[in-house]
């Protein structure tokens, strides 16, 4: 028994030091892709972990309603103490600020900034007790002493803050600044998803604050509910209660987990897939070798079976290399994302929780392996199988994997196949380019391979890339329900919210730079659904002139209203269907115009015809440029003349909306680029190595009759353009096509609002650079696998 | 580019101090050492020699497949040493006919196709062209294969693979045809058949250097050169073959073979 194993690994040995060039290339093939499923598989699991992590120690709520302005706190009370379902609640104050009134100073370089230039509301809390909480690096809930404050980890990383730093709040009564105590996780609003964060003060700041004026107050009430599960029951009894306060943004338990795991998770998926379409390569060119390797060894073989040796131990002998080389690979694979692991959850573990290595930890990316291992071996397993089938005398006497009637039949086949006159009229030149076409046909079992894995590495490259064009895309606003304007002004969080609305629509529409201003009223209404009413908040204004791109139907005219896709969905409506809608003048019915898809707000929107009305929660102008002036300068120079109101350009909106994808996938791009195209070159190589080797004969008789080694290494450059290109086109054209509807189901599948993804690529780089990228790495594995035909005695290729 | 030297063209092929080392053994090989030769215009000559005795390095050096590494070898008074790739292979189409012991066709082709692929490769015009079509067509009549034109190549017999072979190694009309044991993997009667085609290939004026381990095939060559470690030892002339002294011959030549001890 150990004679025997120690023979196959001494066989192993020889083999791999034997053709070094083409073990090298399967192994790395084997390894990366080994490496990505278990970064992938290690990344979904931290994620999840440190998630569930953070939501065991910060216990978020399982509904909460946020609400801005007057409400009846004895209605609440009285409320949580009807529903015994209720296990605890509370009403937390907040105070909201632009960012443009907060800025922060680093004591380490003297440097200082503000966060204007994000758009994330910044809510000032106190620390909650019970549930809810907001946490320091140690897991523990700080409370803040007069005159500290712990910032969000988020602005941590992103101003690389240090305790000790100074944050200076404007208020109407004037600076007031306070020392960073430290940092806090917040599992209900630390998403980079969210379009809010929490700093937390003392209850003594935070009265001063609210006493000094400049912030917006907000609360959110919130639930900790005995059935988690019952969450979007207890939603609906509780916007059904006219007395609750519910102006606001309603969220439940599975929307935060949702949006926490979408945000980080992302790059895992993206992981994944890559890991996925790496295998099916690593696979392809397993198949391939093992073919090459019978084939090469198709004497020994037979020799081996004629001395008696059972088939079985014959195909062990070739197992055993590859059971080696896939161990070894996952082994190699597995190490390397540990490292990676480390590198691309320290962001993960700094949002939420660093969840303590447990079973999970192992077990996840060692299936993940053992999945790899068992998959690669058992593809192996079944090219192998070959050996059983062959015939001794065949394979020692004619040197056939085939036995004598399949010898004969495939003779027939290729003899079929001949034309009367393969070369015609063609002469001088011409004939290379022919016999270079006709070898590529009648060996197109072997060249599959090539178009096969240029496909793989072009989706592999163009998808992730599309997904990032297109979610960073200015055209993109068709999916955030927003037209596709110049600049756009938020008026919200203001004291005379009204005030501050008609001022900038007037200031717009006096600007010569500008033209084309709408403005839209933000307003919460009630709509029925099947269980009864239920809040819909609306945009109110004129829609006539947005560029948003409508599902299904168009704009809503007078008495009708067009609905968000996740909207559509949750009344059960579709376009010329009636929705009845109580704008707080009584019910009536609407007809559904048209459904669009919504990012923003969750998701849940909708849009009515008219003017924007007084009185609404907030306000959104848009306008478009007239001339060619930066909509960057514009914006600015309204941002100061209107400190309560944010106004950025467009292209700056979608960006900041759609950061926490477009983050996640612009890494995913670069690391899916860089492996498609080393992997492109990998094969390539392999793939030459052996069929280069295979056809010495084939060469040295071309070389015999007269052709030069430029005009043999023409051909073969000839055979990989074509193979190569084909299988970008089809790649390419896949990626572009059944790509776009697989990414859009994963996106549609992820609940974000979109239904339908329509991809807007970047085709300079989509469609040009990275086809150019492919064929380049194709010729240069080419250049490299080709430079000893040009150098080698041409009697060698003979006789072997 | 390089310049070819040119001589005044006293024999079909000559070669002079050849040496072929191979450097990629620890320490080098040296198959062929000094070795001088001369083939004159229209001779059959025949090289033997035991196995490893360099006859097969010699021919692929004189034939320009490979390149010695000292000597010089002239063909019709051009030094191929002094050629570039390019220009060696130009001379590889036109100048010279390669028949080998396994029969080498491209599976794509078939047997008339790959027996004009070179003539193709060769023509300039469409005229030329139909020449070596016409060529082809006439050589495949007179050595017994038109019939098997269309066939591919795993559809004819040994013997009918080799004679295509010939045909091809002729078709560009070549001022010497190599022959590395074109024998060597056939019967009896089809080593007879591929004999009798390369004597009558011979008998047309043709210049012939083969590499053969038999004396029966040898026998049918003018001059036959017996080379020993990579160096001509002896040489014997035996003059123009006529079928009726065949037996003769081969017992001349088996026992000058015995008495160089092979």
């Amino acid at each position: 028994m150990i004679t025997r194993a120690l023979l196959h690994l001494r066989h192993v040995g020889n083999d791999l030091s034997r053709d070094k060039g083409v073990n090298l290339a399967l192994a790395a093939v084997l390894v990366l892709s080994a490496f990505l499923m278990a970064t992938g598989a290690m990344v979904m699991e931290r994620v999840v972990g440190s998630v569930d992590q953070l939501f065991e120690e910060a216990r978020p709520p399982h509904f909460l309603q946020m609400h801005s302005g007057d409400y009846d706190p004895g209605a609440l009370e009285s409320f949580a103490e009807r529903h015994p379902d209720v296990e605890a609640w509370l009403i937390e104050d907040m105070l909201g600020y632009d960012g443009a009134a907060l800025s922060w100073s680093r004591a380490s370089d003297g440097e200082s900034g503000d966060f204007s230039d994000s758009l994330i509301d910044n809510l000032f809390v106190t620390q909650n007790d019970g549930f809810d909480l907001l946490l320091d690096g140690t897991g523990a809930a700080p409370r803040p002493s007069p005159g500290e404050v712990y910032v969000p980890v988020a602005y941590q990383q992103a101003y690389d803050l240090r305790a000790g730093d100074e944050l200076t709040v404007e208020t109407d009564a004037g600076s007031r600044g306070f020392r960073i105590e430290g940092f806090v996780r917040d599992a209900q609003m630390g998403s980079s998803l969210n379009a809010s964060t929490r700093v937390l003060v003392s209850e003594e700041d935070f009265r001063e604050l609210g006493r000094a004026g400049g912030g917006a107050p907000e609360i959110i009430a919130e639930f900790r509910l005995a059935d988690p599960s019952a969450a979007a029951d207890f939603q609906r009894t509780y916007e059904a209660d006219d007395a609750l306060p519910k102006n606001g943004q309603a969220v439940t338990f599975d929307m935060i987990r949702l949006i926490n795991a979408v945000g980080d998770g992302l790059p895992a998926v993206a992981l994944v897939f890559a890991s996925l379409v790496l295998i099916a390569i690593a696979v392809l060119s397993v198949r391939f070798v093992i073919h090459g390797t019978l084939e090469g060894e198709v004497r020994e073989i037979g020799a081996m079976k004629a001395v008696g040796i059972p088939d079985r131990s014959i195909m062990g002998l070739y197992l055993t290399k590859y059971g080696v080389m896939a161990s070894a690979a996952c082994v190699v694979g597995g190490a390397l994302a540990v490292v990676a692991t480390g590198l691309l959850t320290r962001g993960v573990e700094a949002n939420f929780s660093q969840a303590p290595p447990g079973a999970a930890t192992v077990l996840v990316p060692v299936a993940a392996l053992a999945a790899v291992f068992v998959f690669v071996m058992a593809v192996c397993r079944g090219v192998l199988g070959r050996v059983a089938r062959m015939q001794v005398v065949n394979a020692l006497v004619h040197g056939s994997l085939l036995d004598e009637r399949r010898e004969a039949r495939r003779a027939r086949r290729r003899a079929r196949r001949l034309r009367p006159s393969a070369l015609g009229s063609r002469r001088g030149r011409a004939v290379n380019r022919r016999l270079a076409l006709l070898d590529l046909r009648a060996e197109r079992g072997r060249w599959i391979l090539l178009p096969v894995v240029f496909s793989l590495a072009a989706v592999l490259m163009v998808l992730p890339m599309n997904l990032l064009s297109t979610f960073a895309s200015p055209g993109f606003g068709a999916y955030l329900g927003v037209p596709d304007s110049g600049v756009r002004a938020d008026v919200r969080f203001a004291d005379d919210v009204e005030a501050v609305h008609a001022d900038v629509v007037e200031g717009m529409r006096g600007d010569d730079r500008l033209t084309d201003v709408r403005s839209f009223g933000n307003v919460l209404m009630e709509a029925e659904d099947a269980d009864g009413p239920v809040n819909l908040r609306v945009d109110v204004g004129d829609h006539r002139r947005a560029a948003v791109e409508y599902l299904e139907g168009g704009r809503p005219e007078s008495g009708e209203i067009a609905l968000s896709l996740l909207n559509a969905e949750r009344f059960g409506v579709s376009v010329g269907d009636e929705l009845v809608v109580d704008g707080g003048d009584g019910a009536a019915p609407l007809t559904v115009s048209g459904v669009y898809q919504d990012v923003s707000s969750a998701g849940y929107t909708a849009k009515m015809q008219g003017e924007p009305p007084s009185g609404a929660d907030a306000y959104v102008v848009f306008a478009d440029m007239a001339g060619e002036e930066a909509p960057g300068d514009v914006a600015a120079e309204y941002e100061e003349r209107f400190p309560s109101a944010s106004v950025i350009p467009m292209r700056e909106y979608i960006q900041q909306t759609m950061s926490y994808a477009t983050d996640a996938l612009r890494g995913a791009a670069v690391l899916s680029a860089v492996f498609g195209l080393g992997v492109a070159l990998l094969i390539t190589s392999l793939f030459l190595r052996l069929v280069l080797s295979r056809d010495r004969g084939k060469t040295g008789l071309l070389s015999a009759i007269g052709l030069s080694s430029g005009e043999i290494v023409g051909q073969v450059w000839l055979k990989v353009l074509v193979a190569a290109a084909a299988g970008t086109a089809i790649g390419v054209v896949f990626a572009a096509t059944a790509g776009e509807s697989l990414a859009g189901a994963l996106v549609a599948s992820a609940g974000l609002g979109i239904g339908e993804l329509t991809f807007i690529p970047d085709p300079l780089i989509a469609y040009a650079a990275y086809p150019i990228a492919l064929m380049g790495a194709a010729l240069l594995g080419t250049l490299i696998l080709t430079a000893p035909l040009r150098r080698a005695d041409k009697s060698s290729w003979l006789g072997q | 580019m390089t310049q070819a030297v040119t001589q005044a063209p006293t024999a079909a092929l000559e070669c002079r101090d050849l040496a072929k080392t191979y450097y990629s053994t620890d320490p080098p090989t040296e198959v062929v050492g000094g070795i001088d030769l001369d083939v004159r215009q229209g001779e059959f000559l025949a090289v033997m020699g035991a196995s490893g005795s360099g006859k097969s390095t010699l021919l692929y050096n004189l034939s320009g497949m490979d390149r010695p590494t000292g000597g010089r070898v002239l063909l019709e008074g051009r030094d191929l040493t002094s050629l570039d790739d390019r220009e060696m292979s130009r001379v590889r189409l036109t100048r010279v006919g390669l028949v080998f012991q396994q029969a080498y066709f491209l599976r794509t082709l078939n047997v008339r196709d790959n027996i004009l692929l070179p003539a193709l490769k060769a023509a300039s015009g469409k005229r030329q062209a139909a020449e070596a079509a016409a060529r082809v067509d006439a050589l495949m009549e007179r050595f017994g294969i038109a019939h098997v034109g269309r066939h591919g190549i795993t559809q004819v017999s040994g013997g009918q693979l080799q004679r295509a072979s010939i045909c091809r190694a002729l078709v560009c009309e070549p001022s010497v045809l190599f022959a590395d044991e074109p024998t060597g993997a056939l019967n009896s009667s089809m080593t007879k058949e591929v004999m009798d085609a390369l004597t009558d290939v011979h008998s047309g004026g043709a210049t012939i250097v083969m590499v053969t381990h038999d004396p029966a095939c040898a026998a049918r060559a003018d001059r036959v050169v017996f080379l020993r470690d990579g160096r001509i030892v002896d040489s014997r002339e035996f003059g123009t073959w006529s079928g009726e002294e065949a037996g003769r011959r081969e017992d001349d030549l088996i026992t000058w073979l015995r008495k160089l001890g092979f």
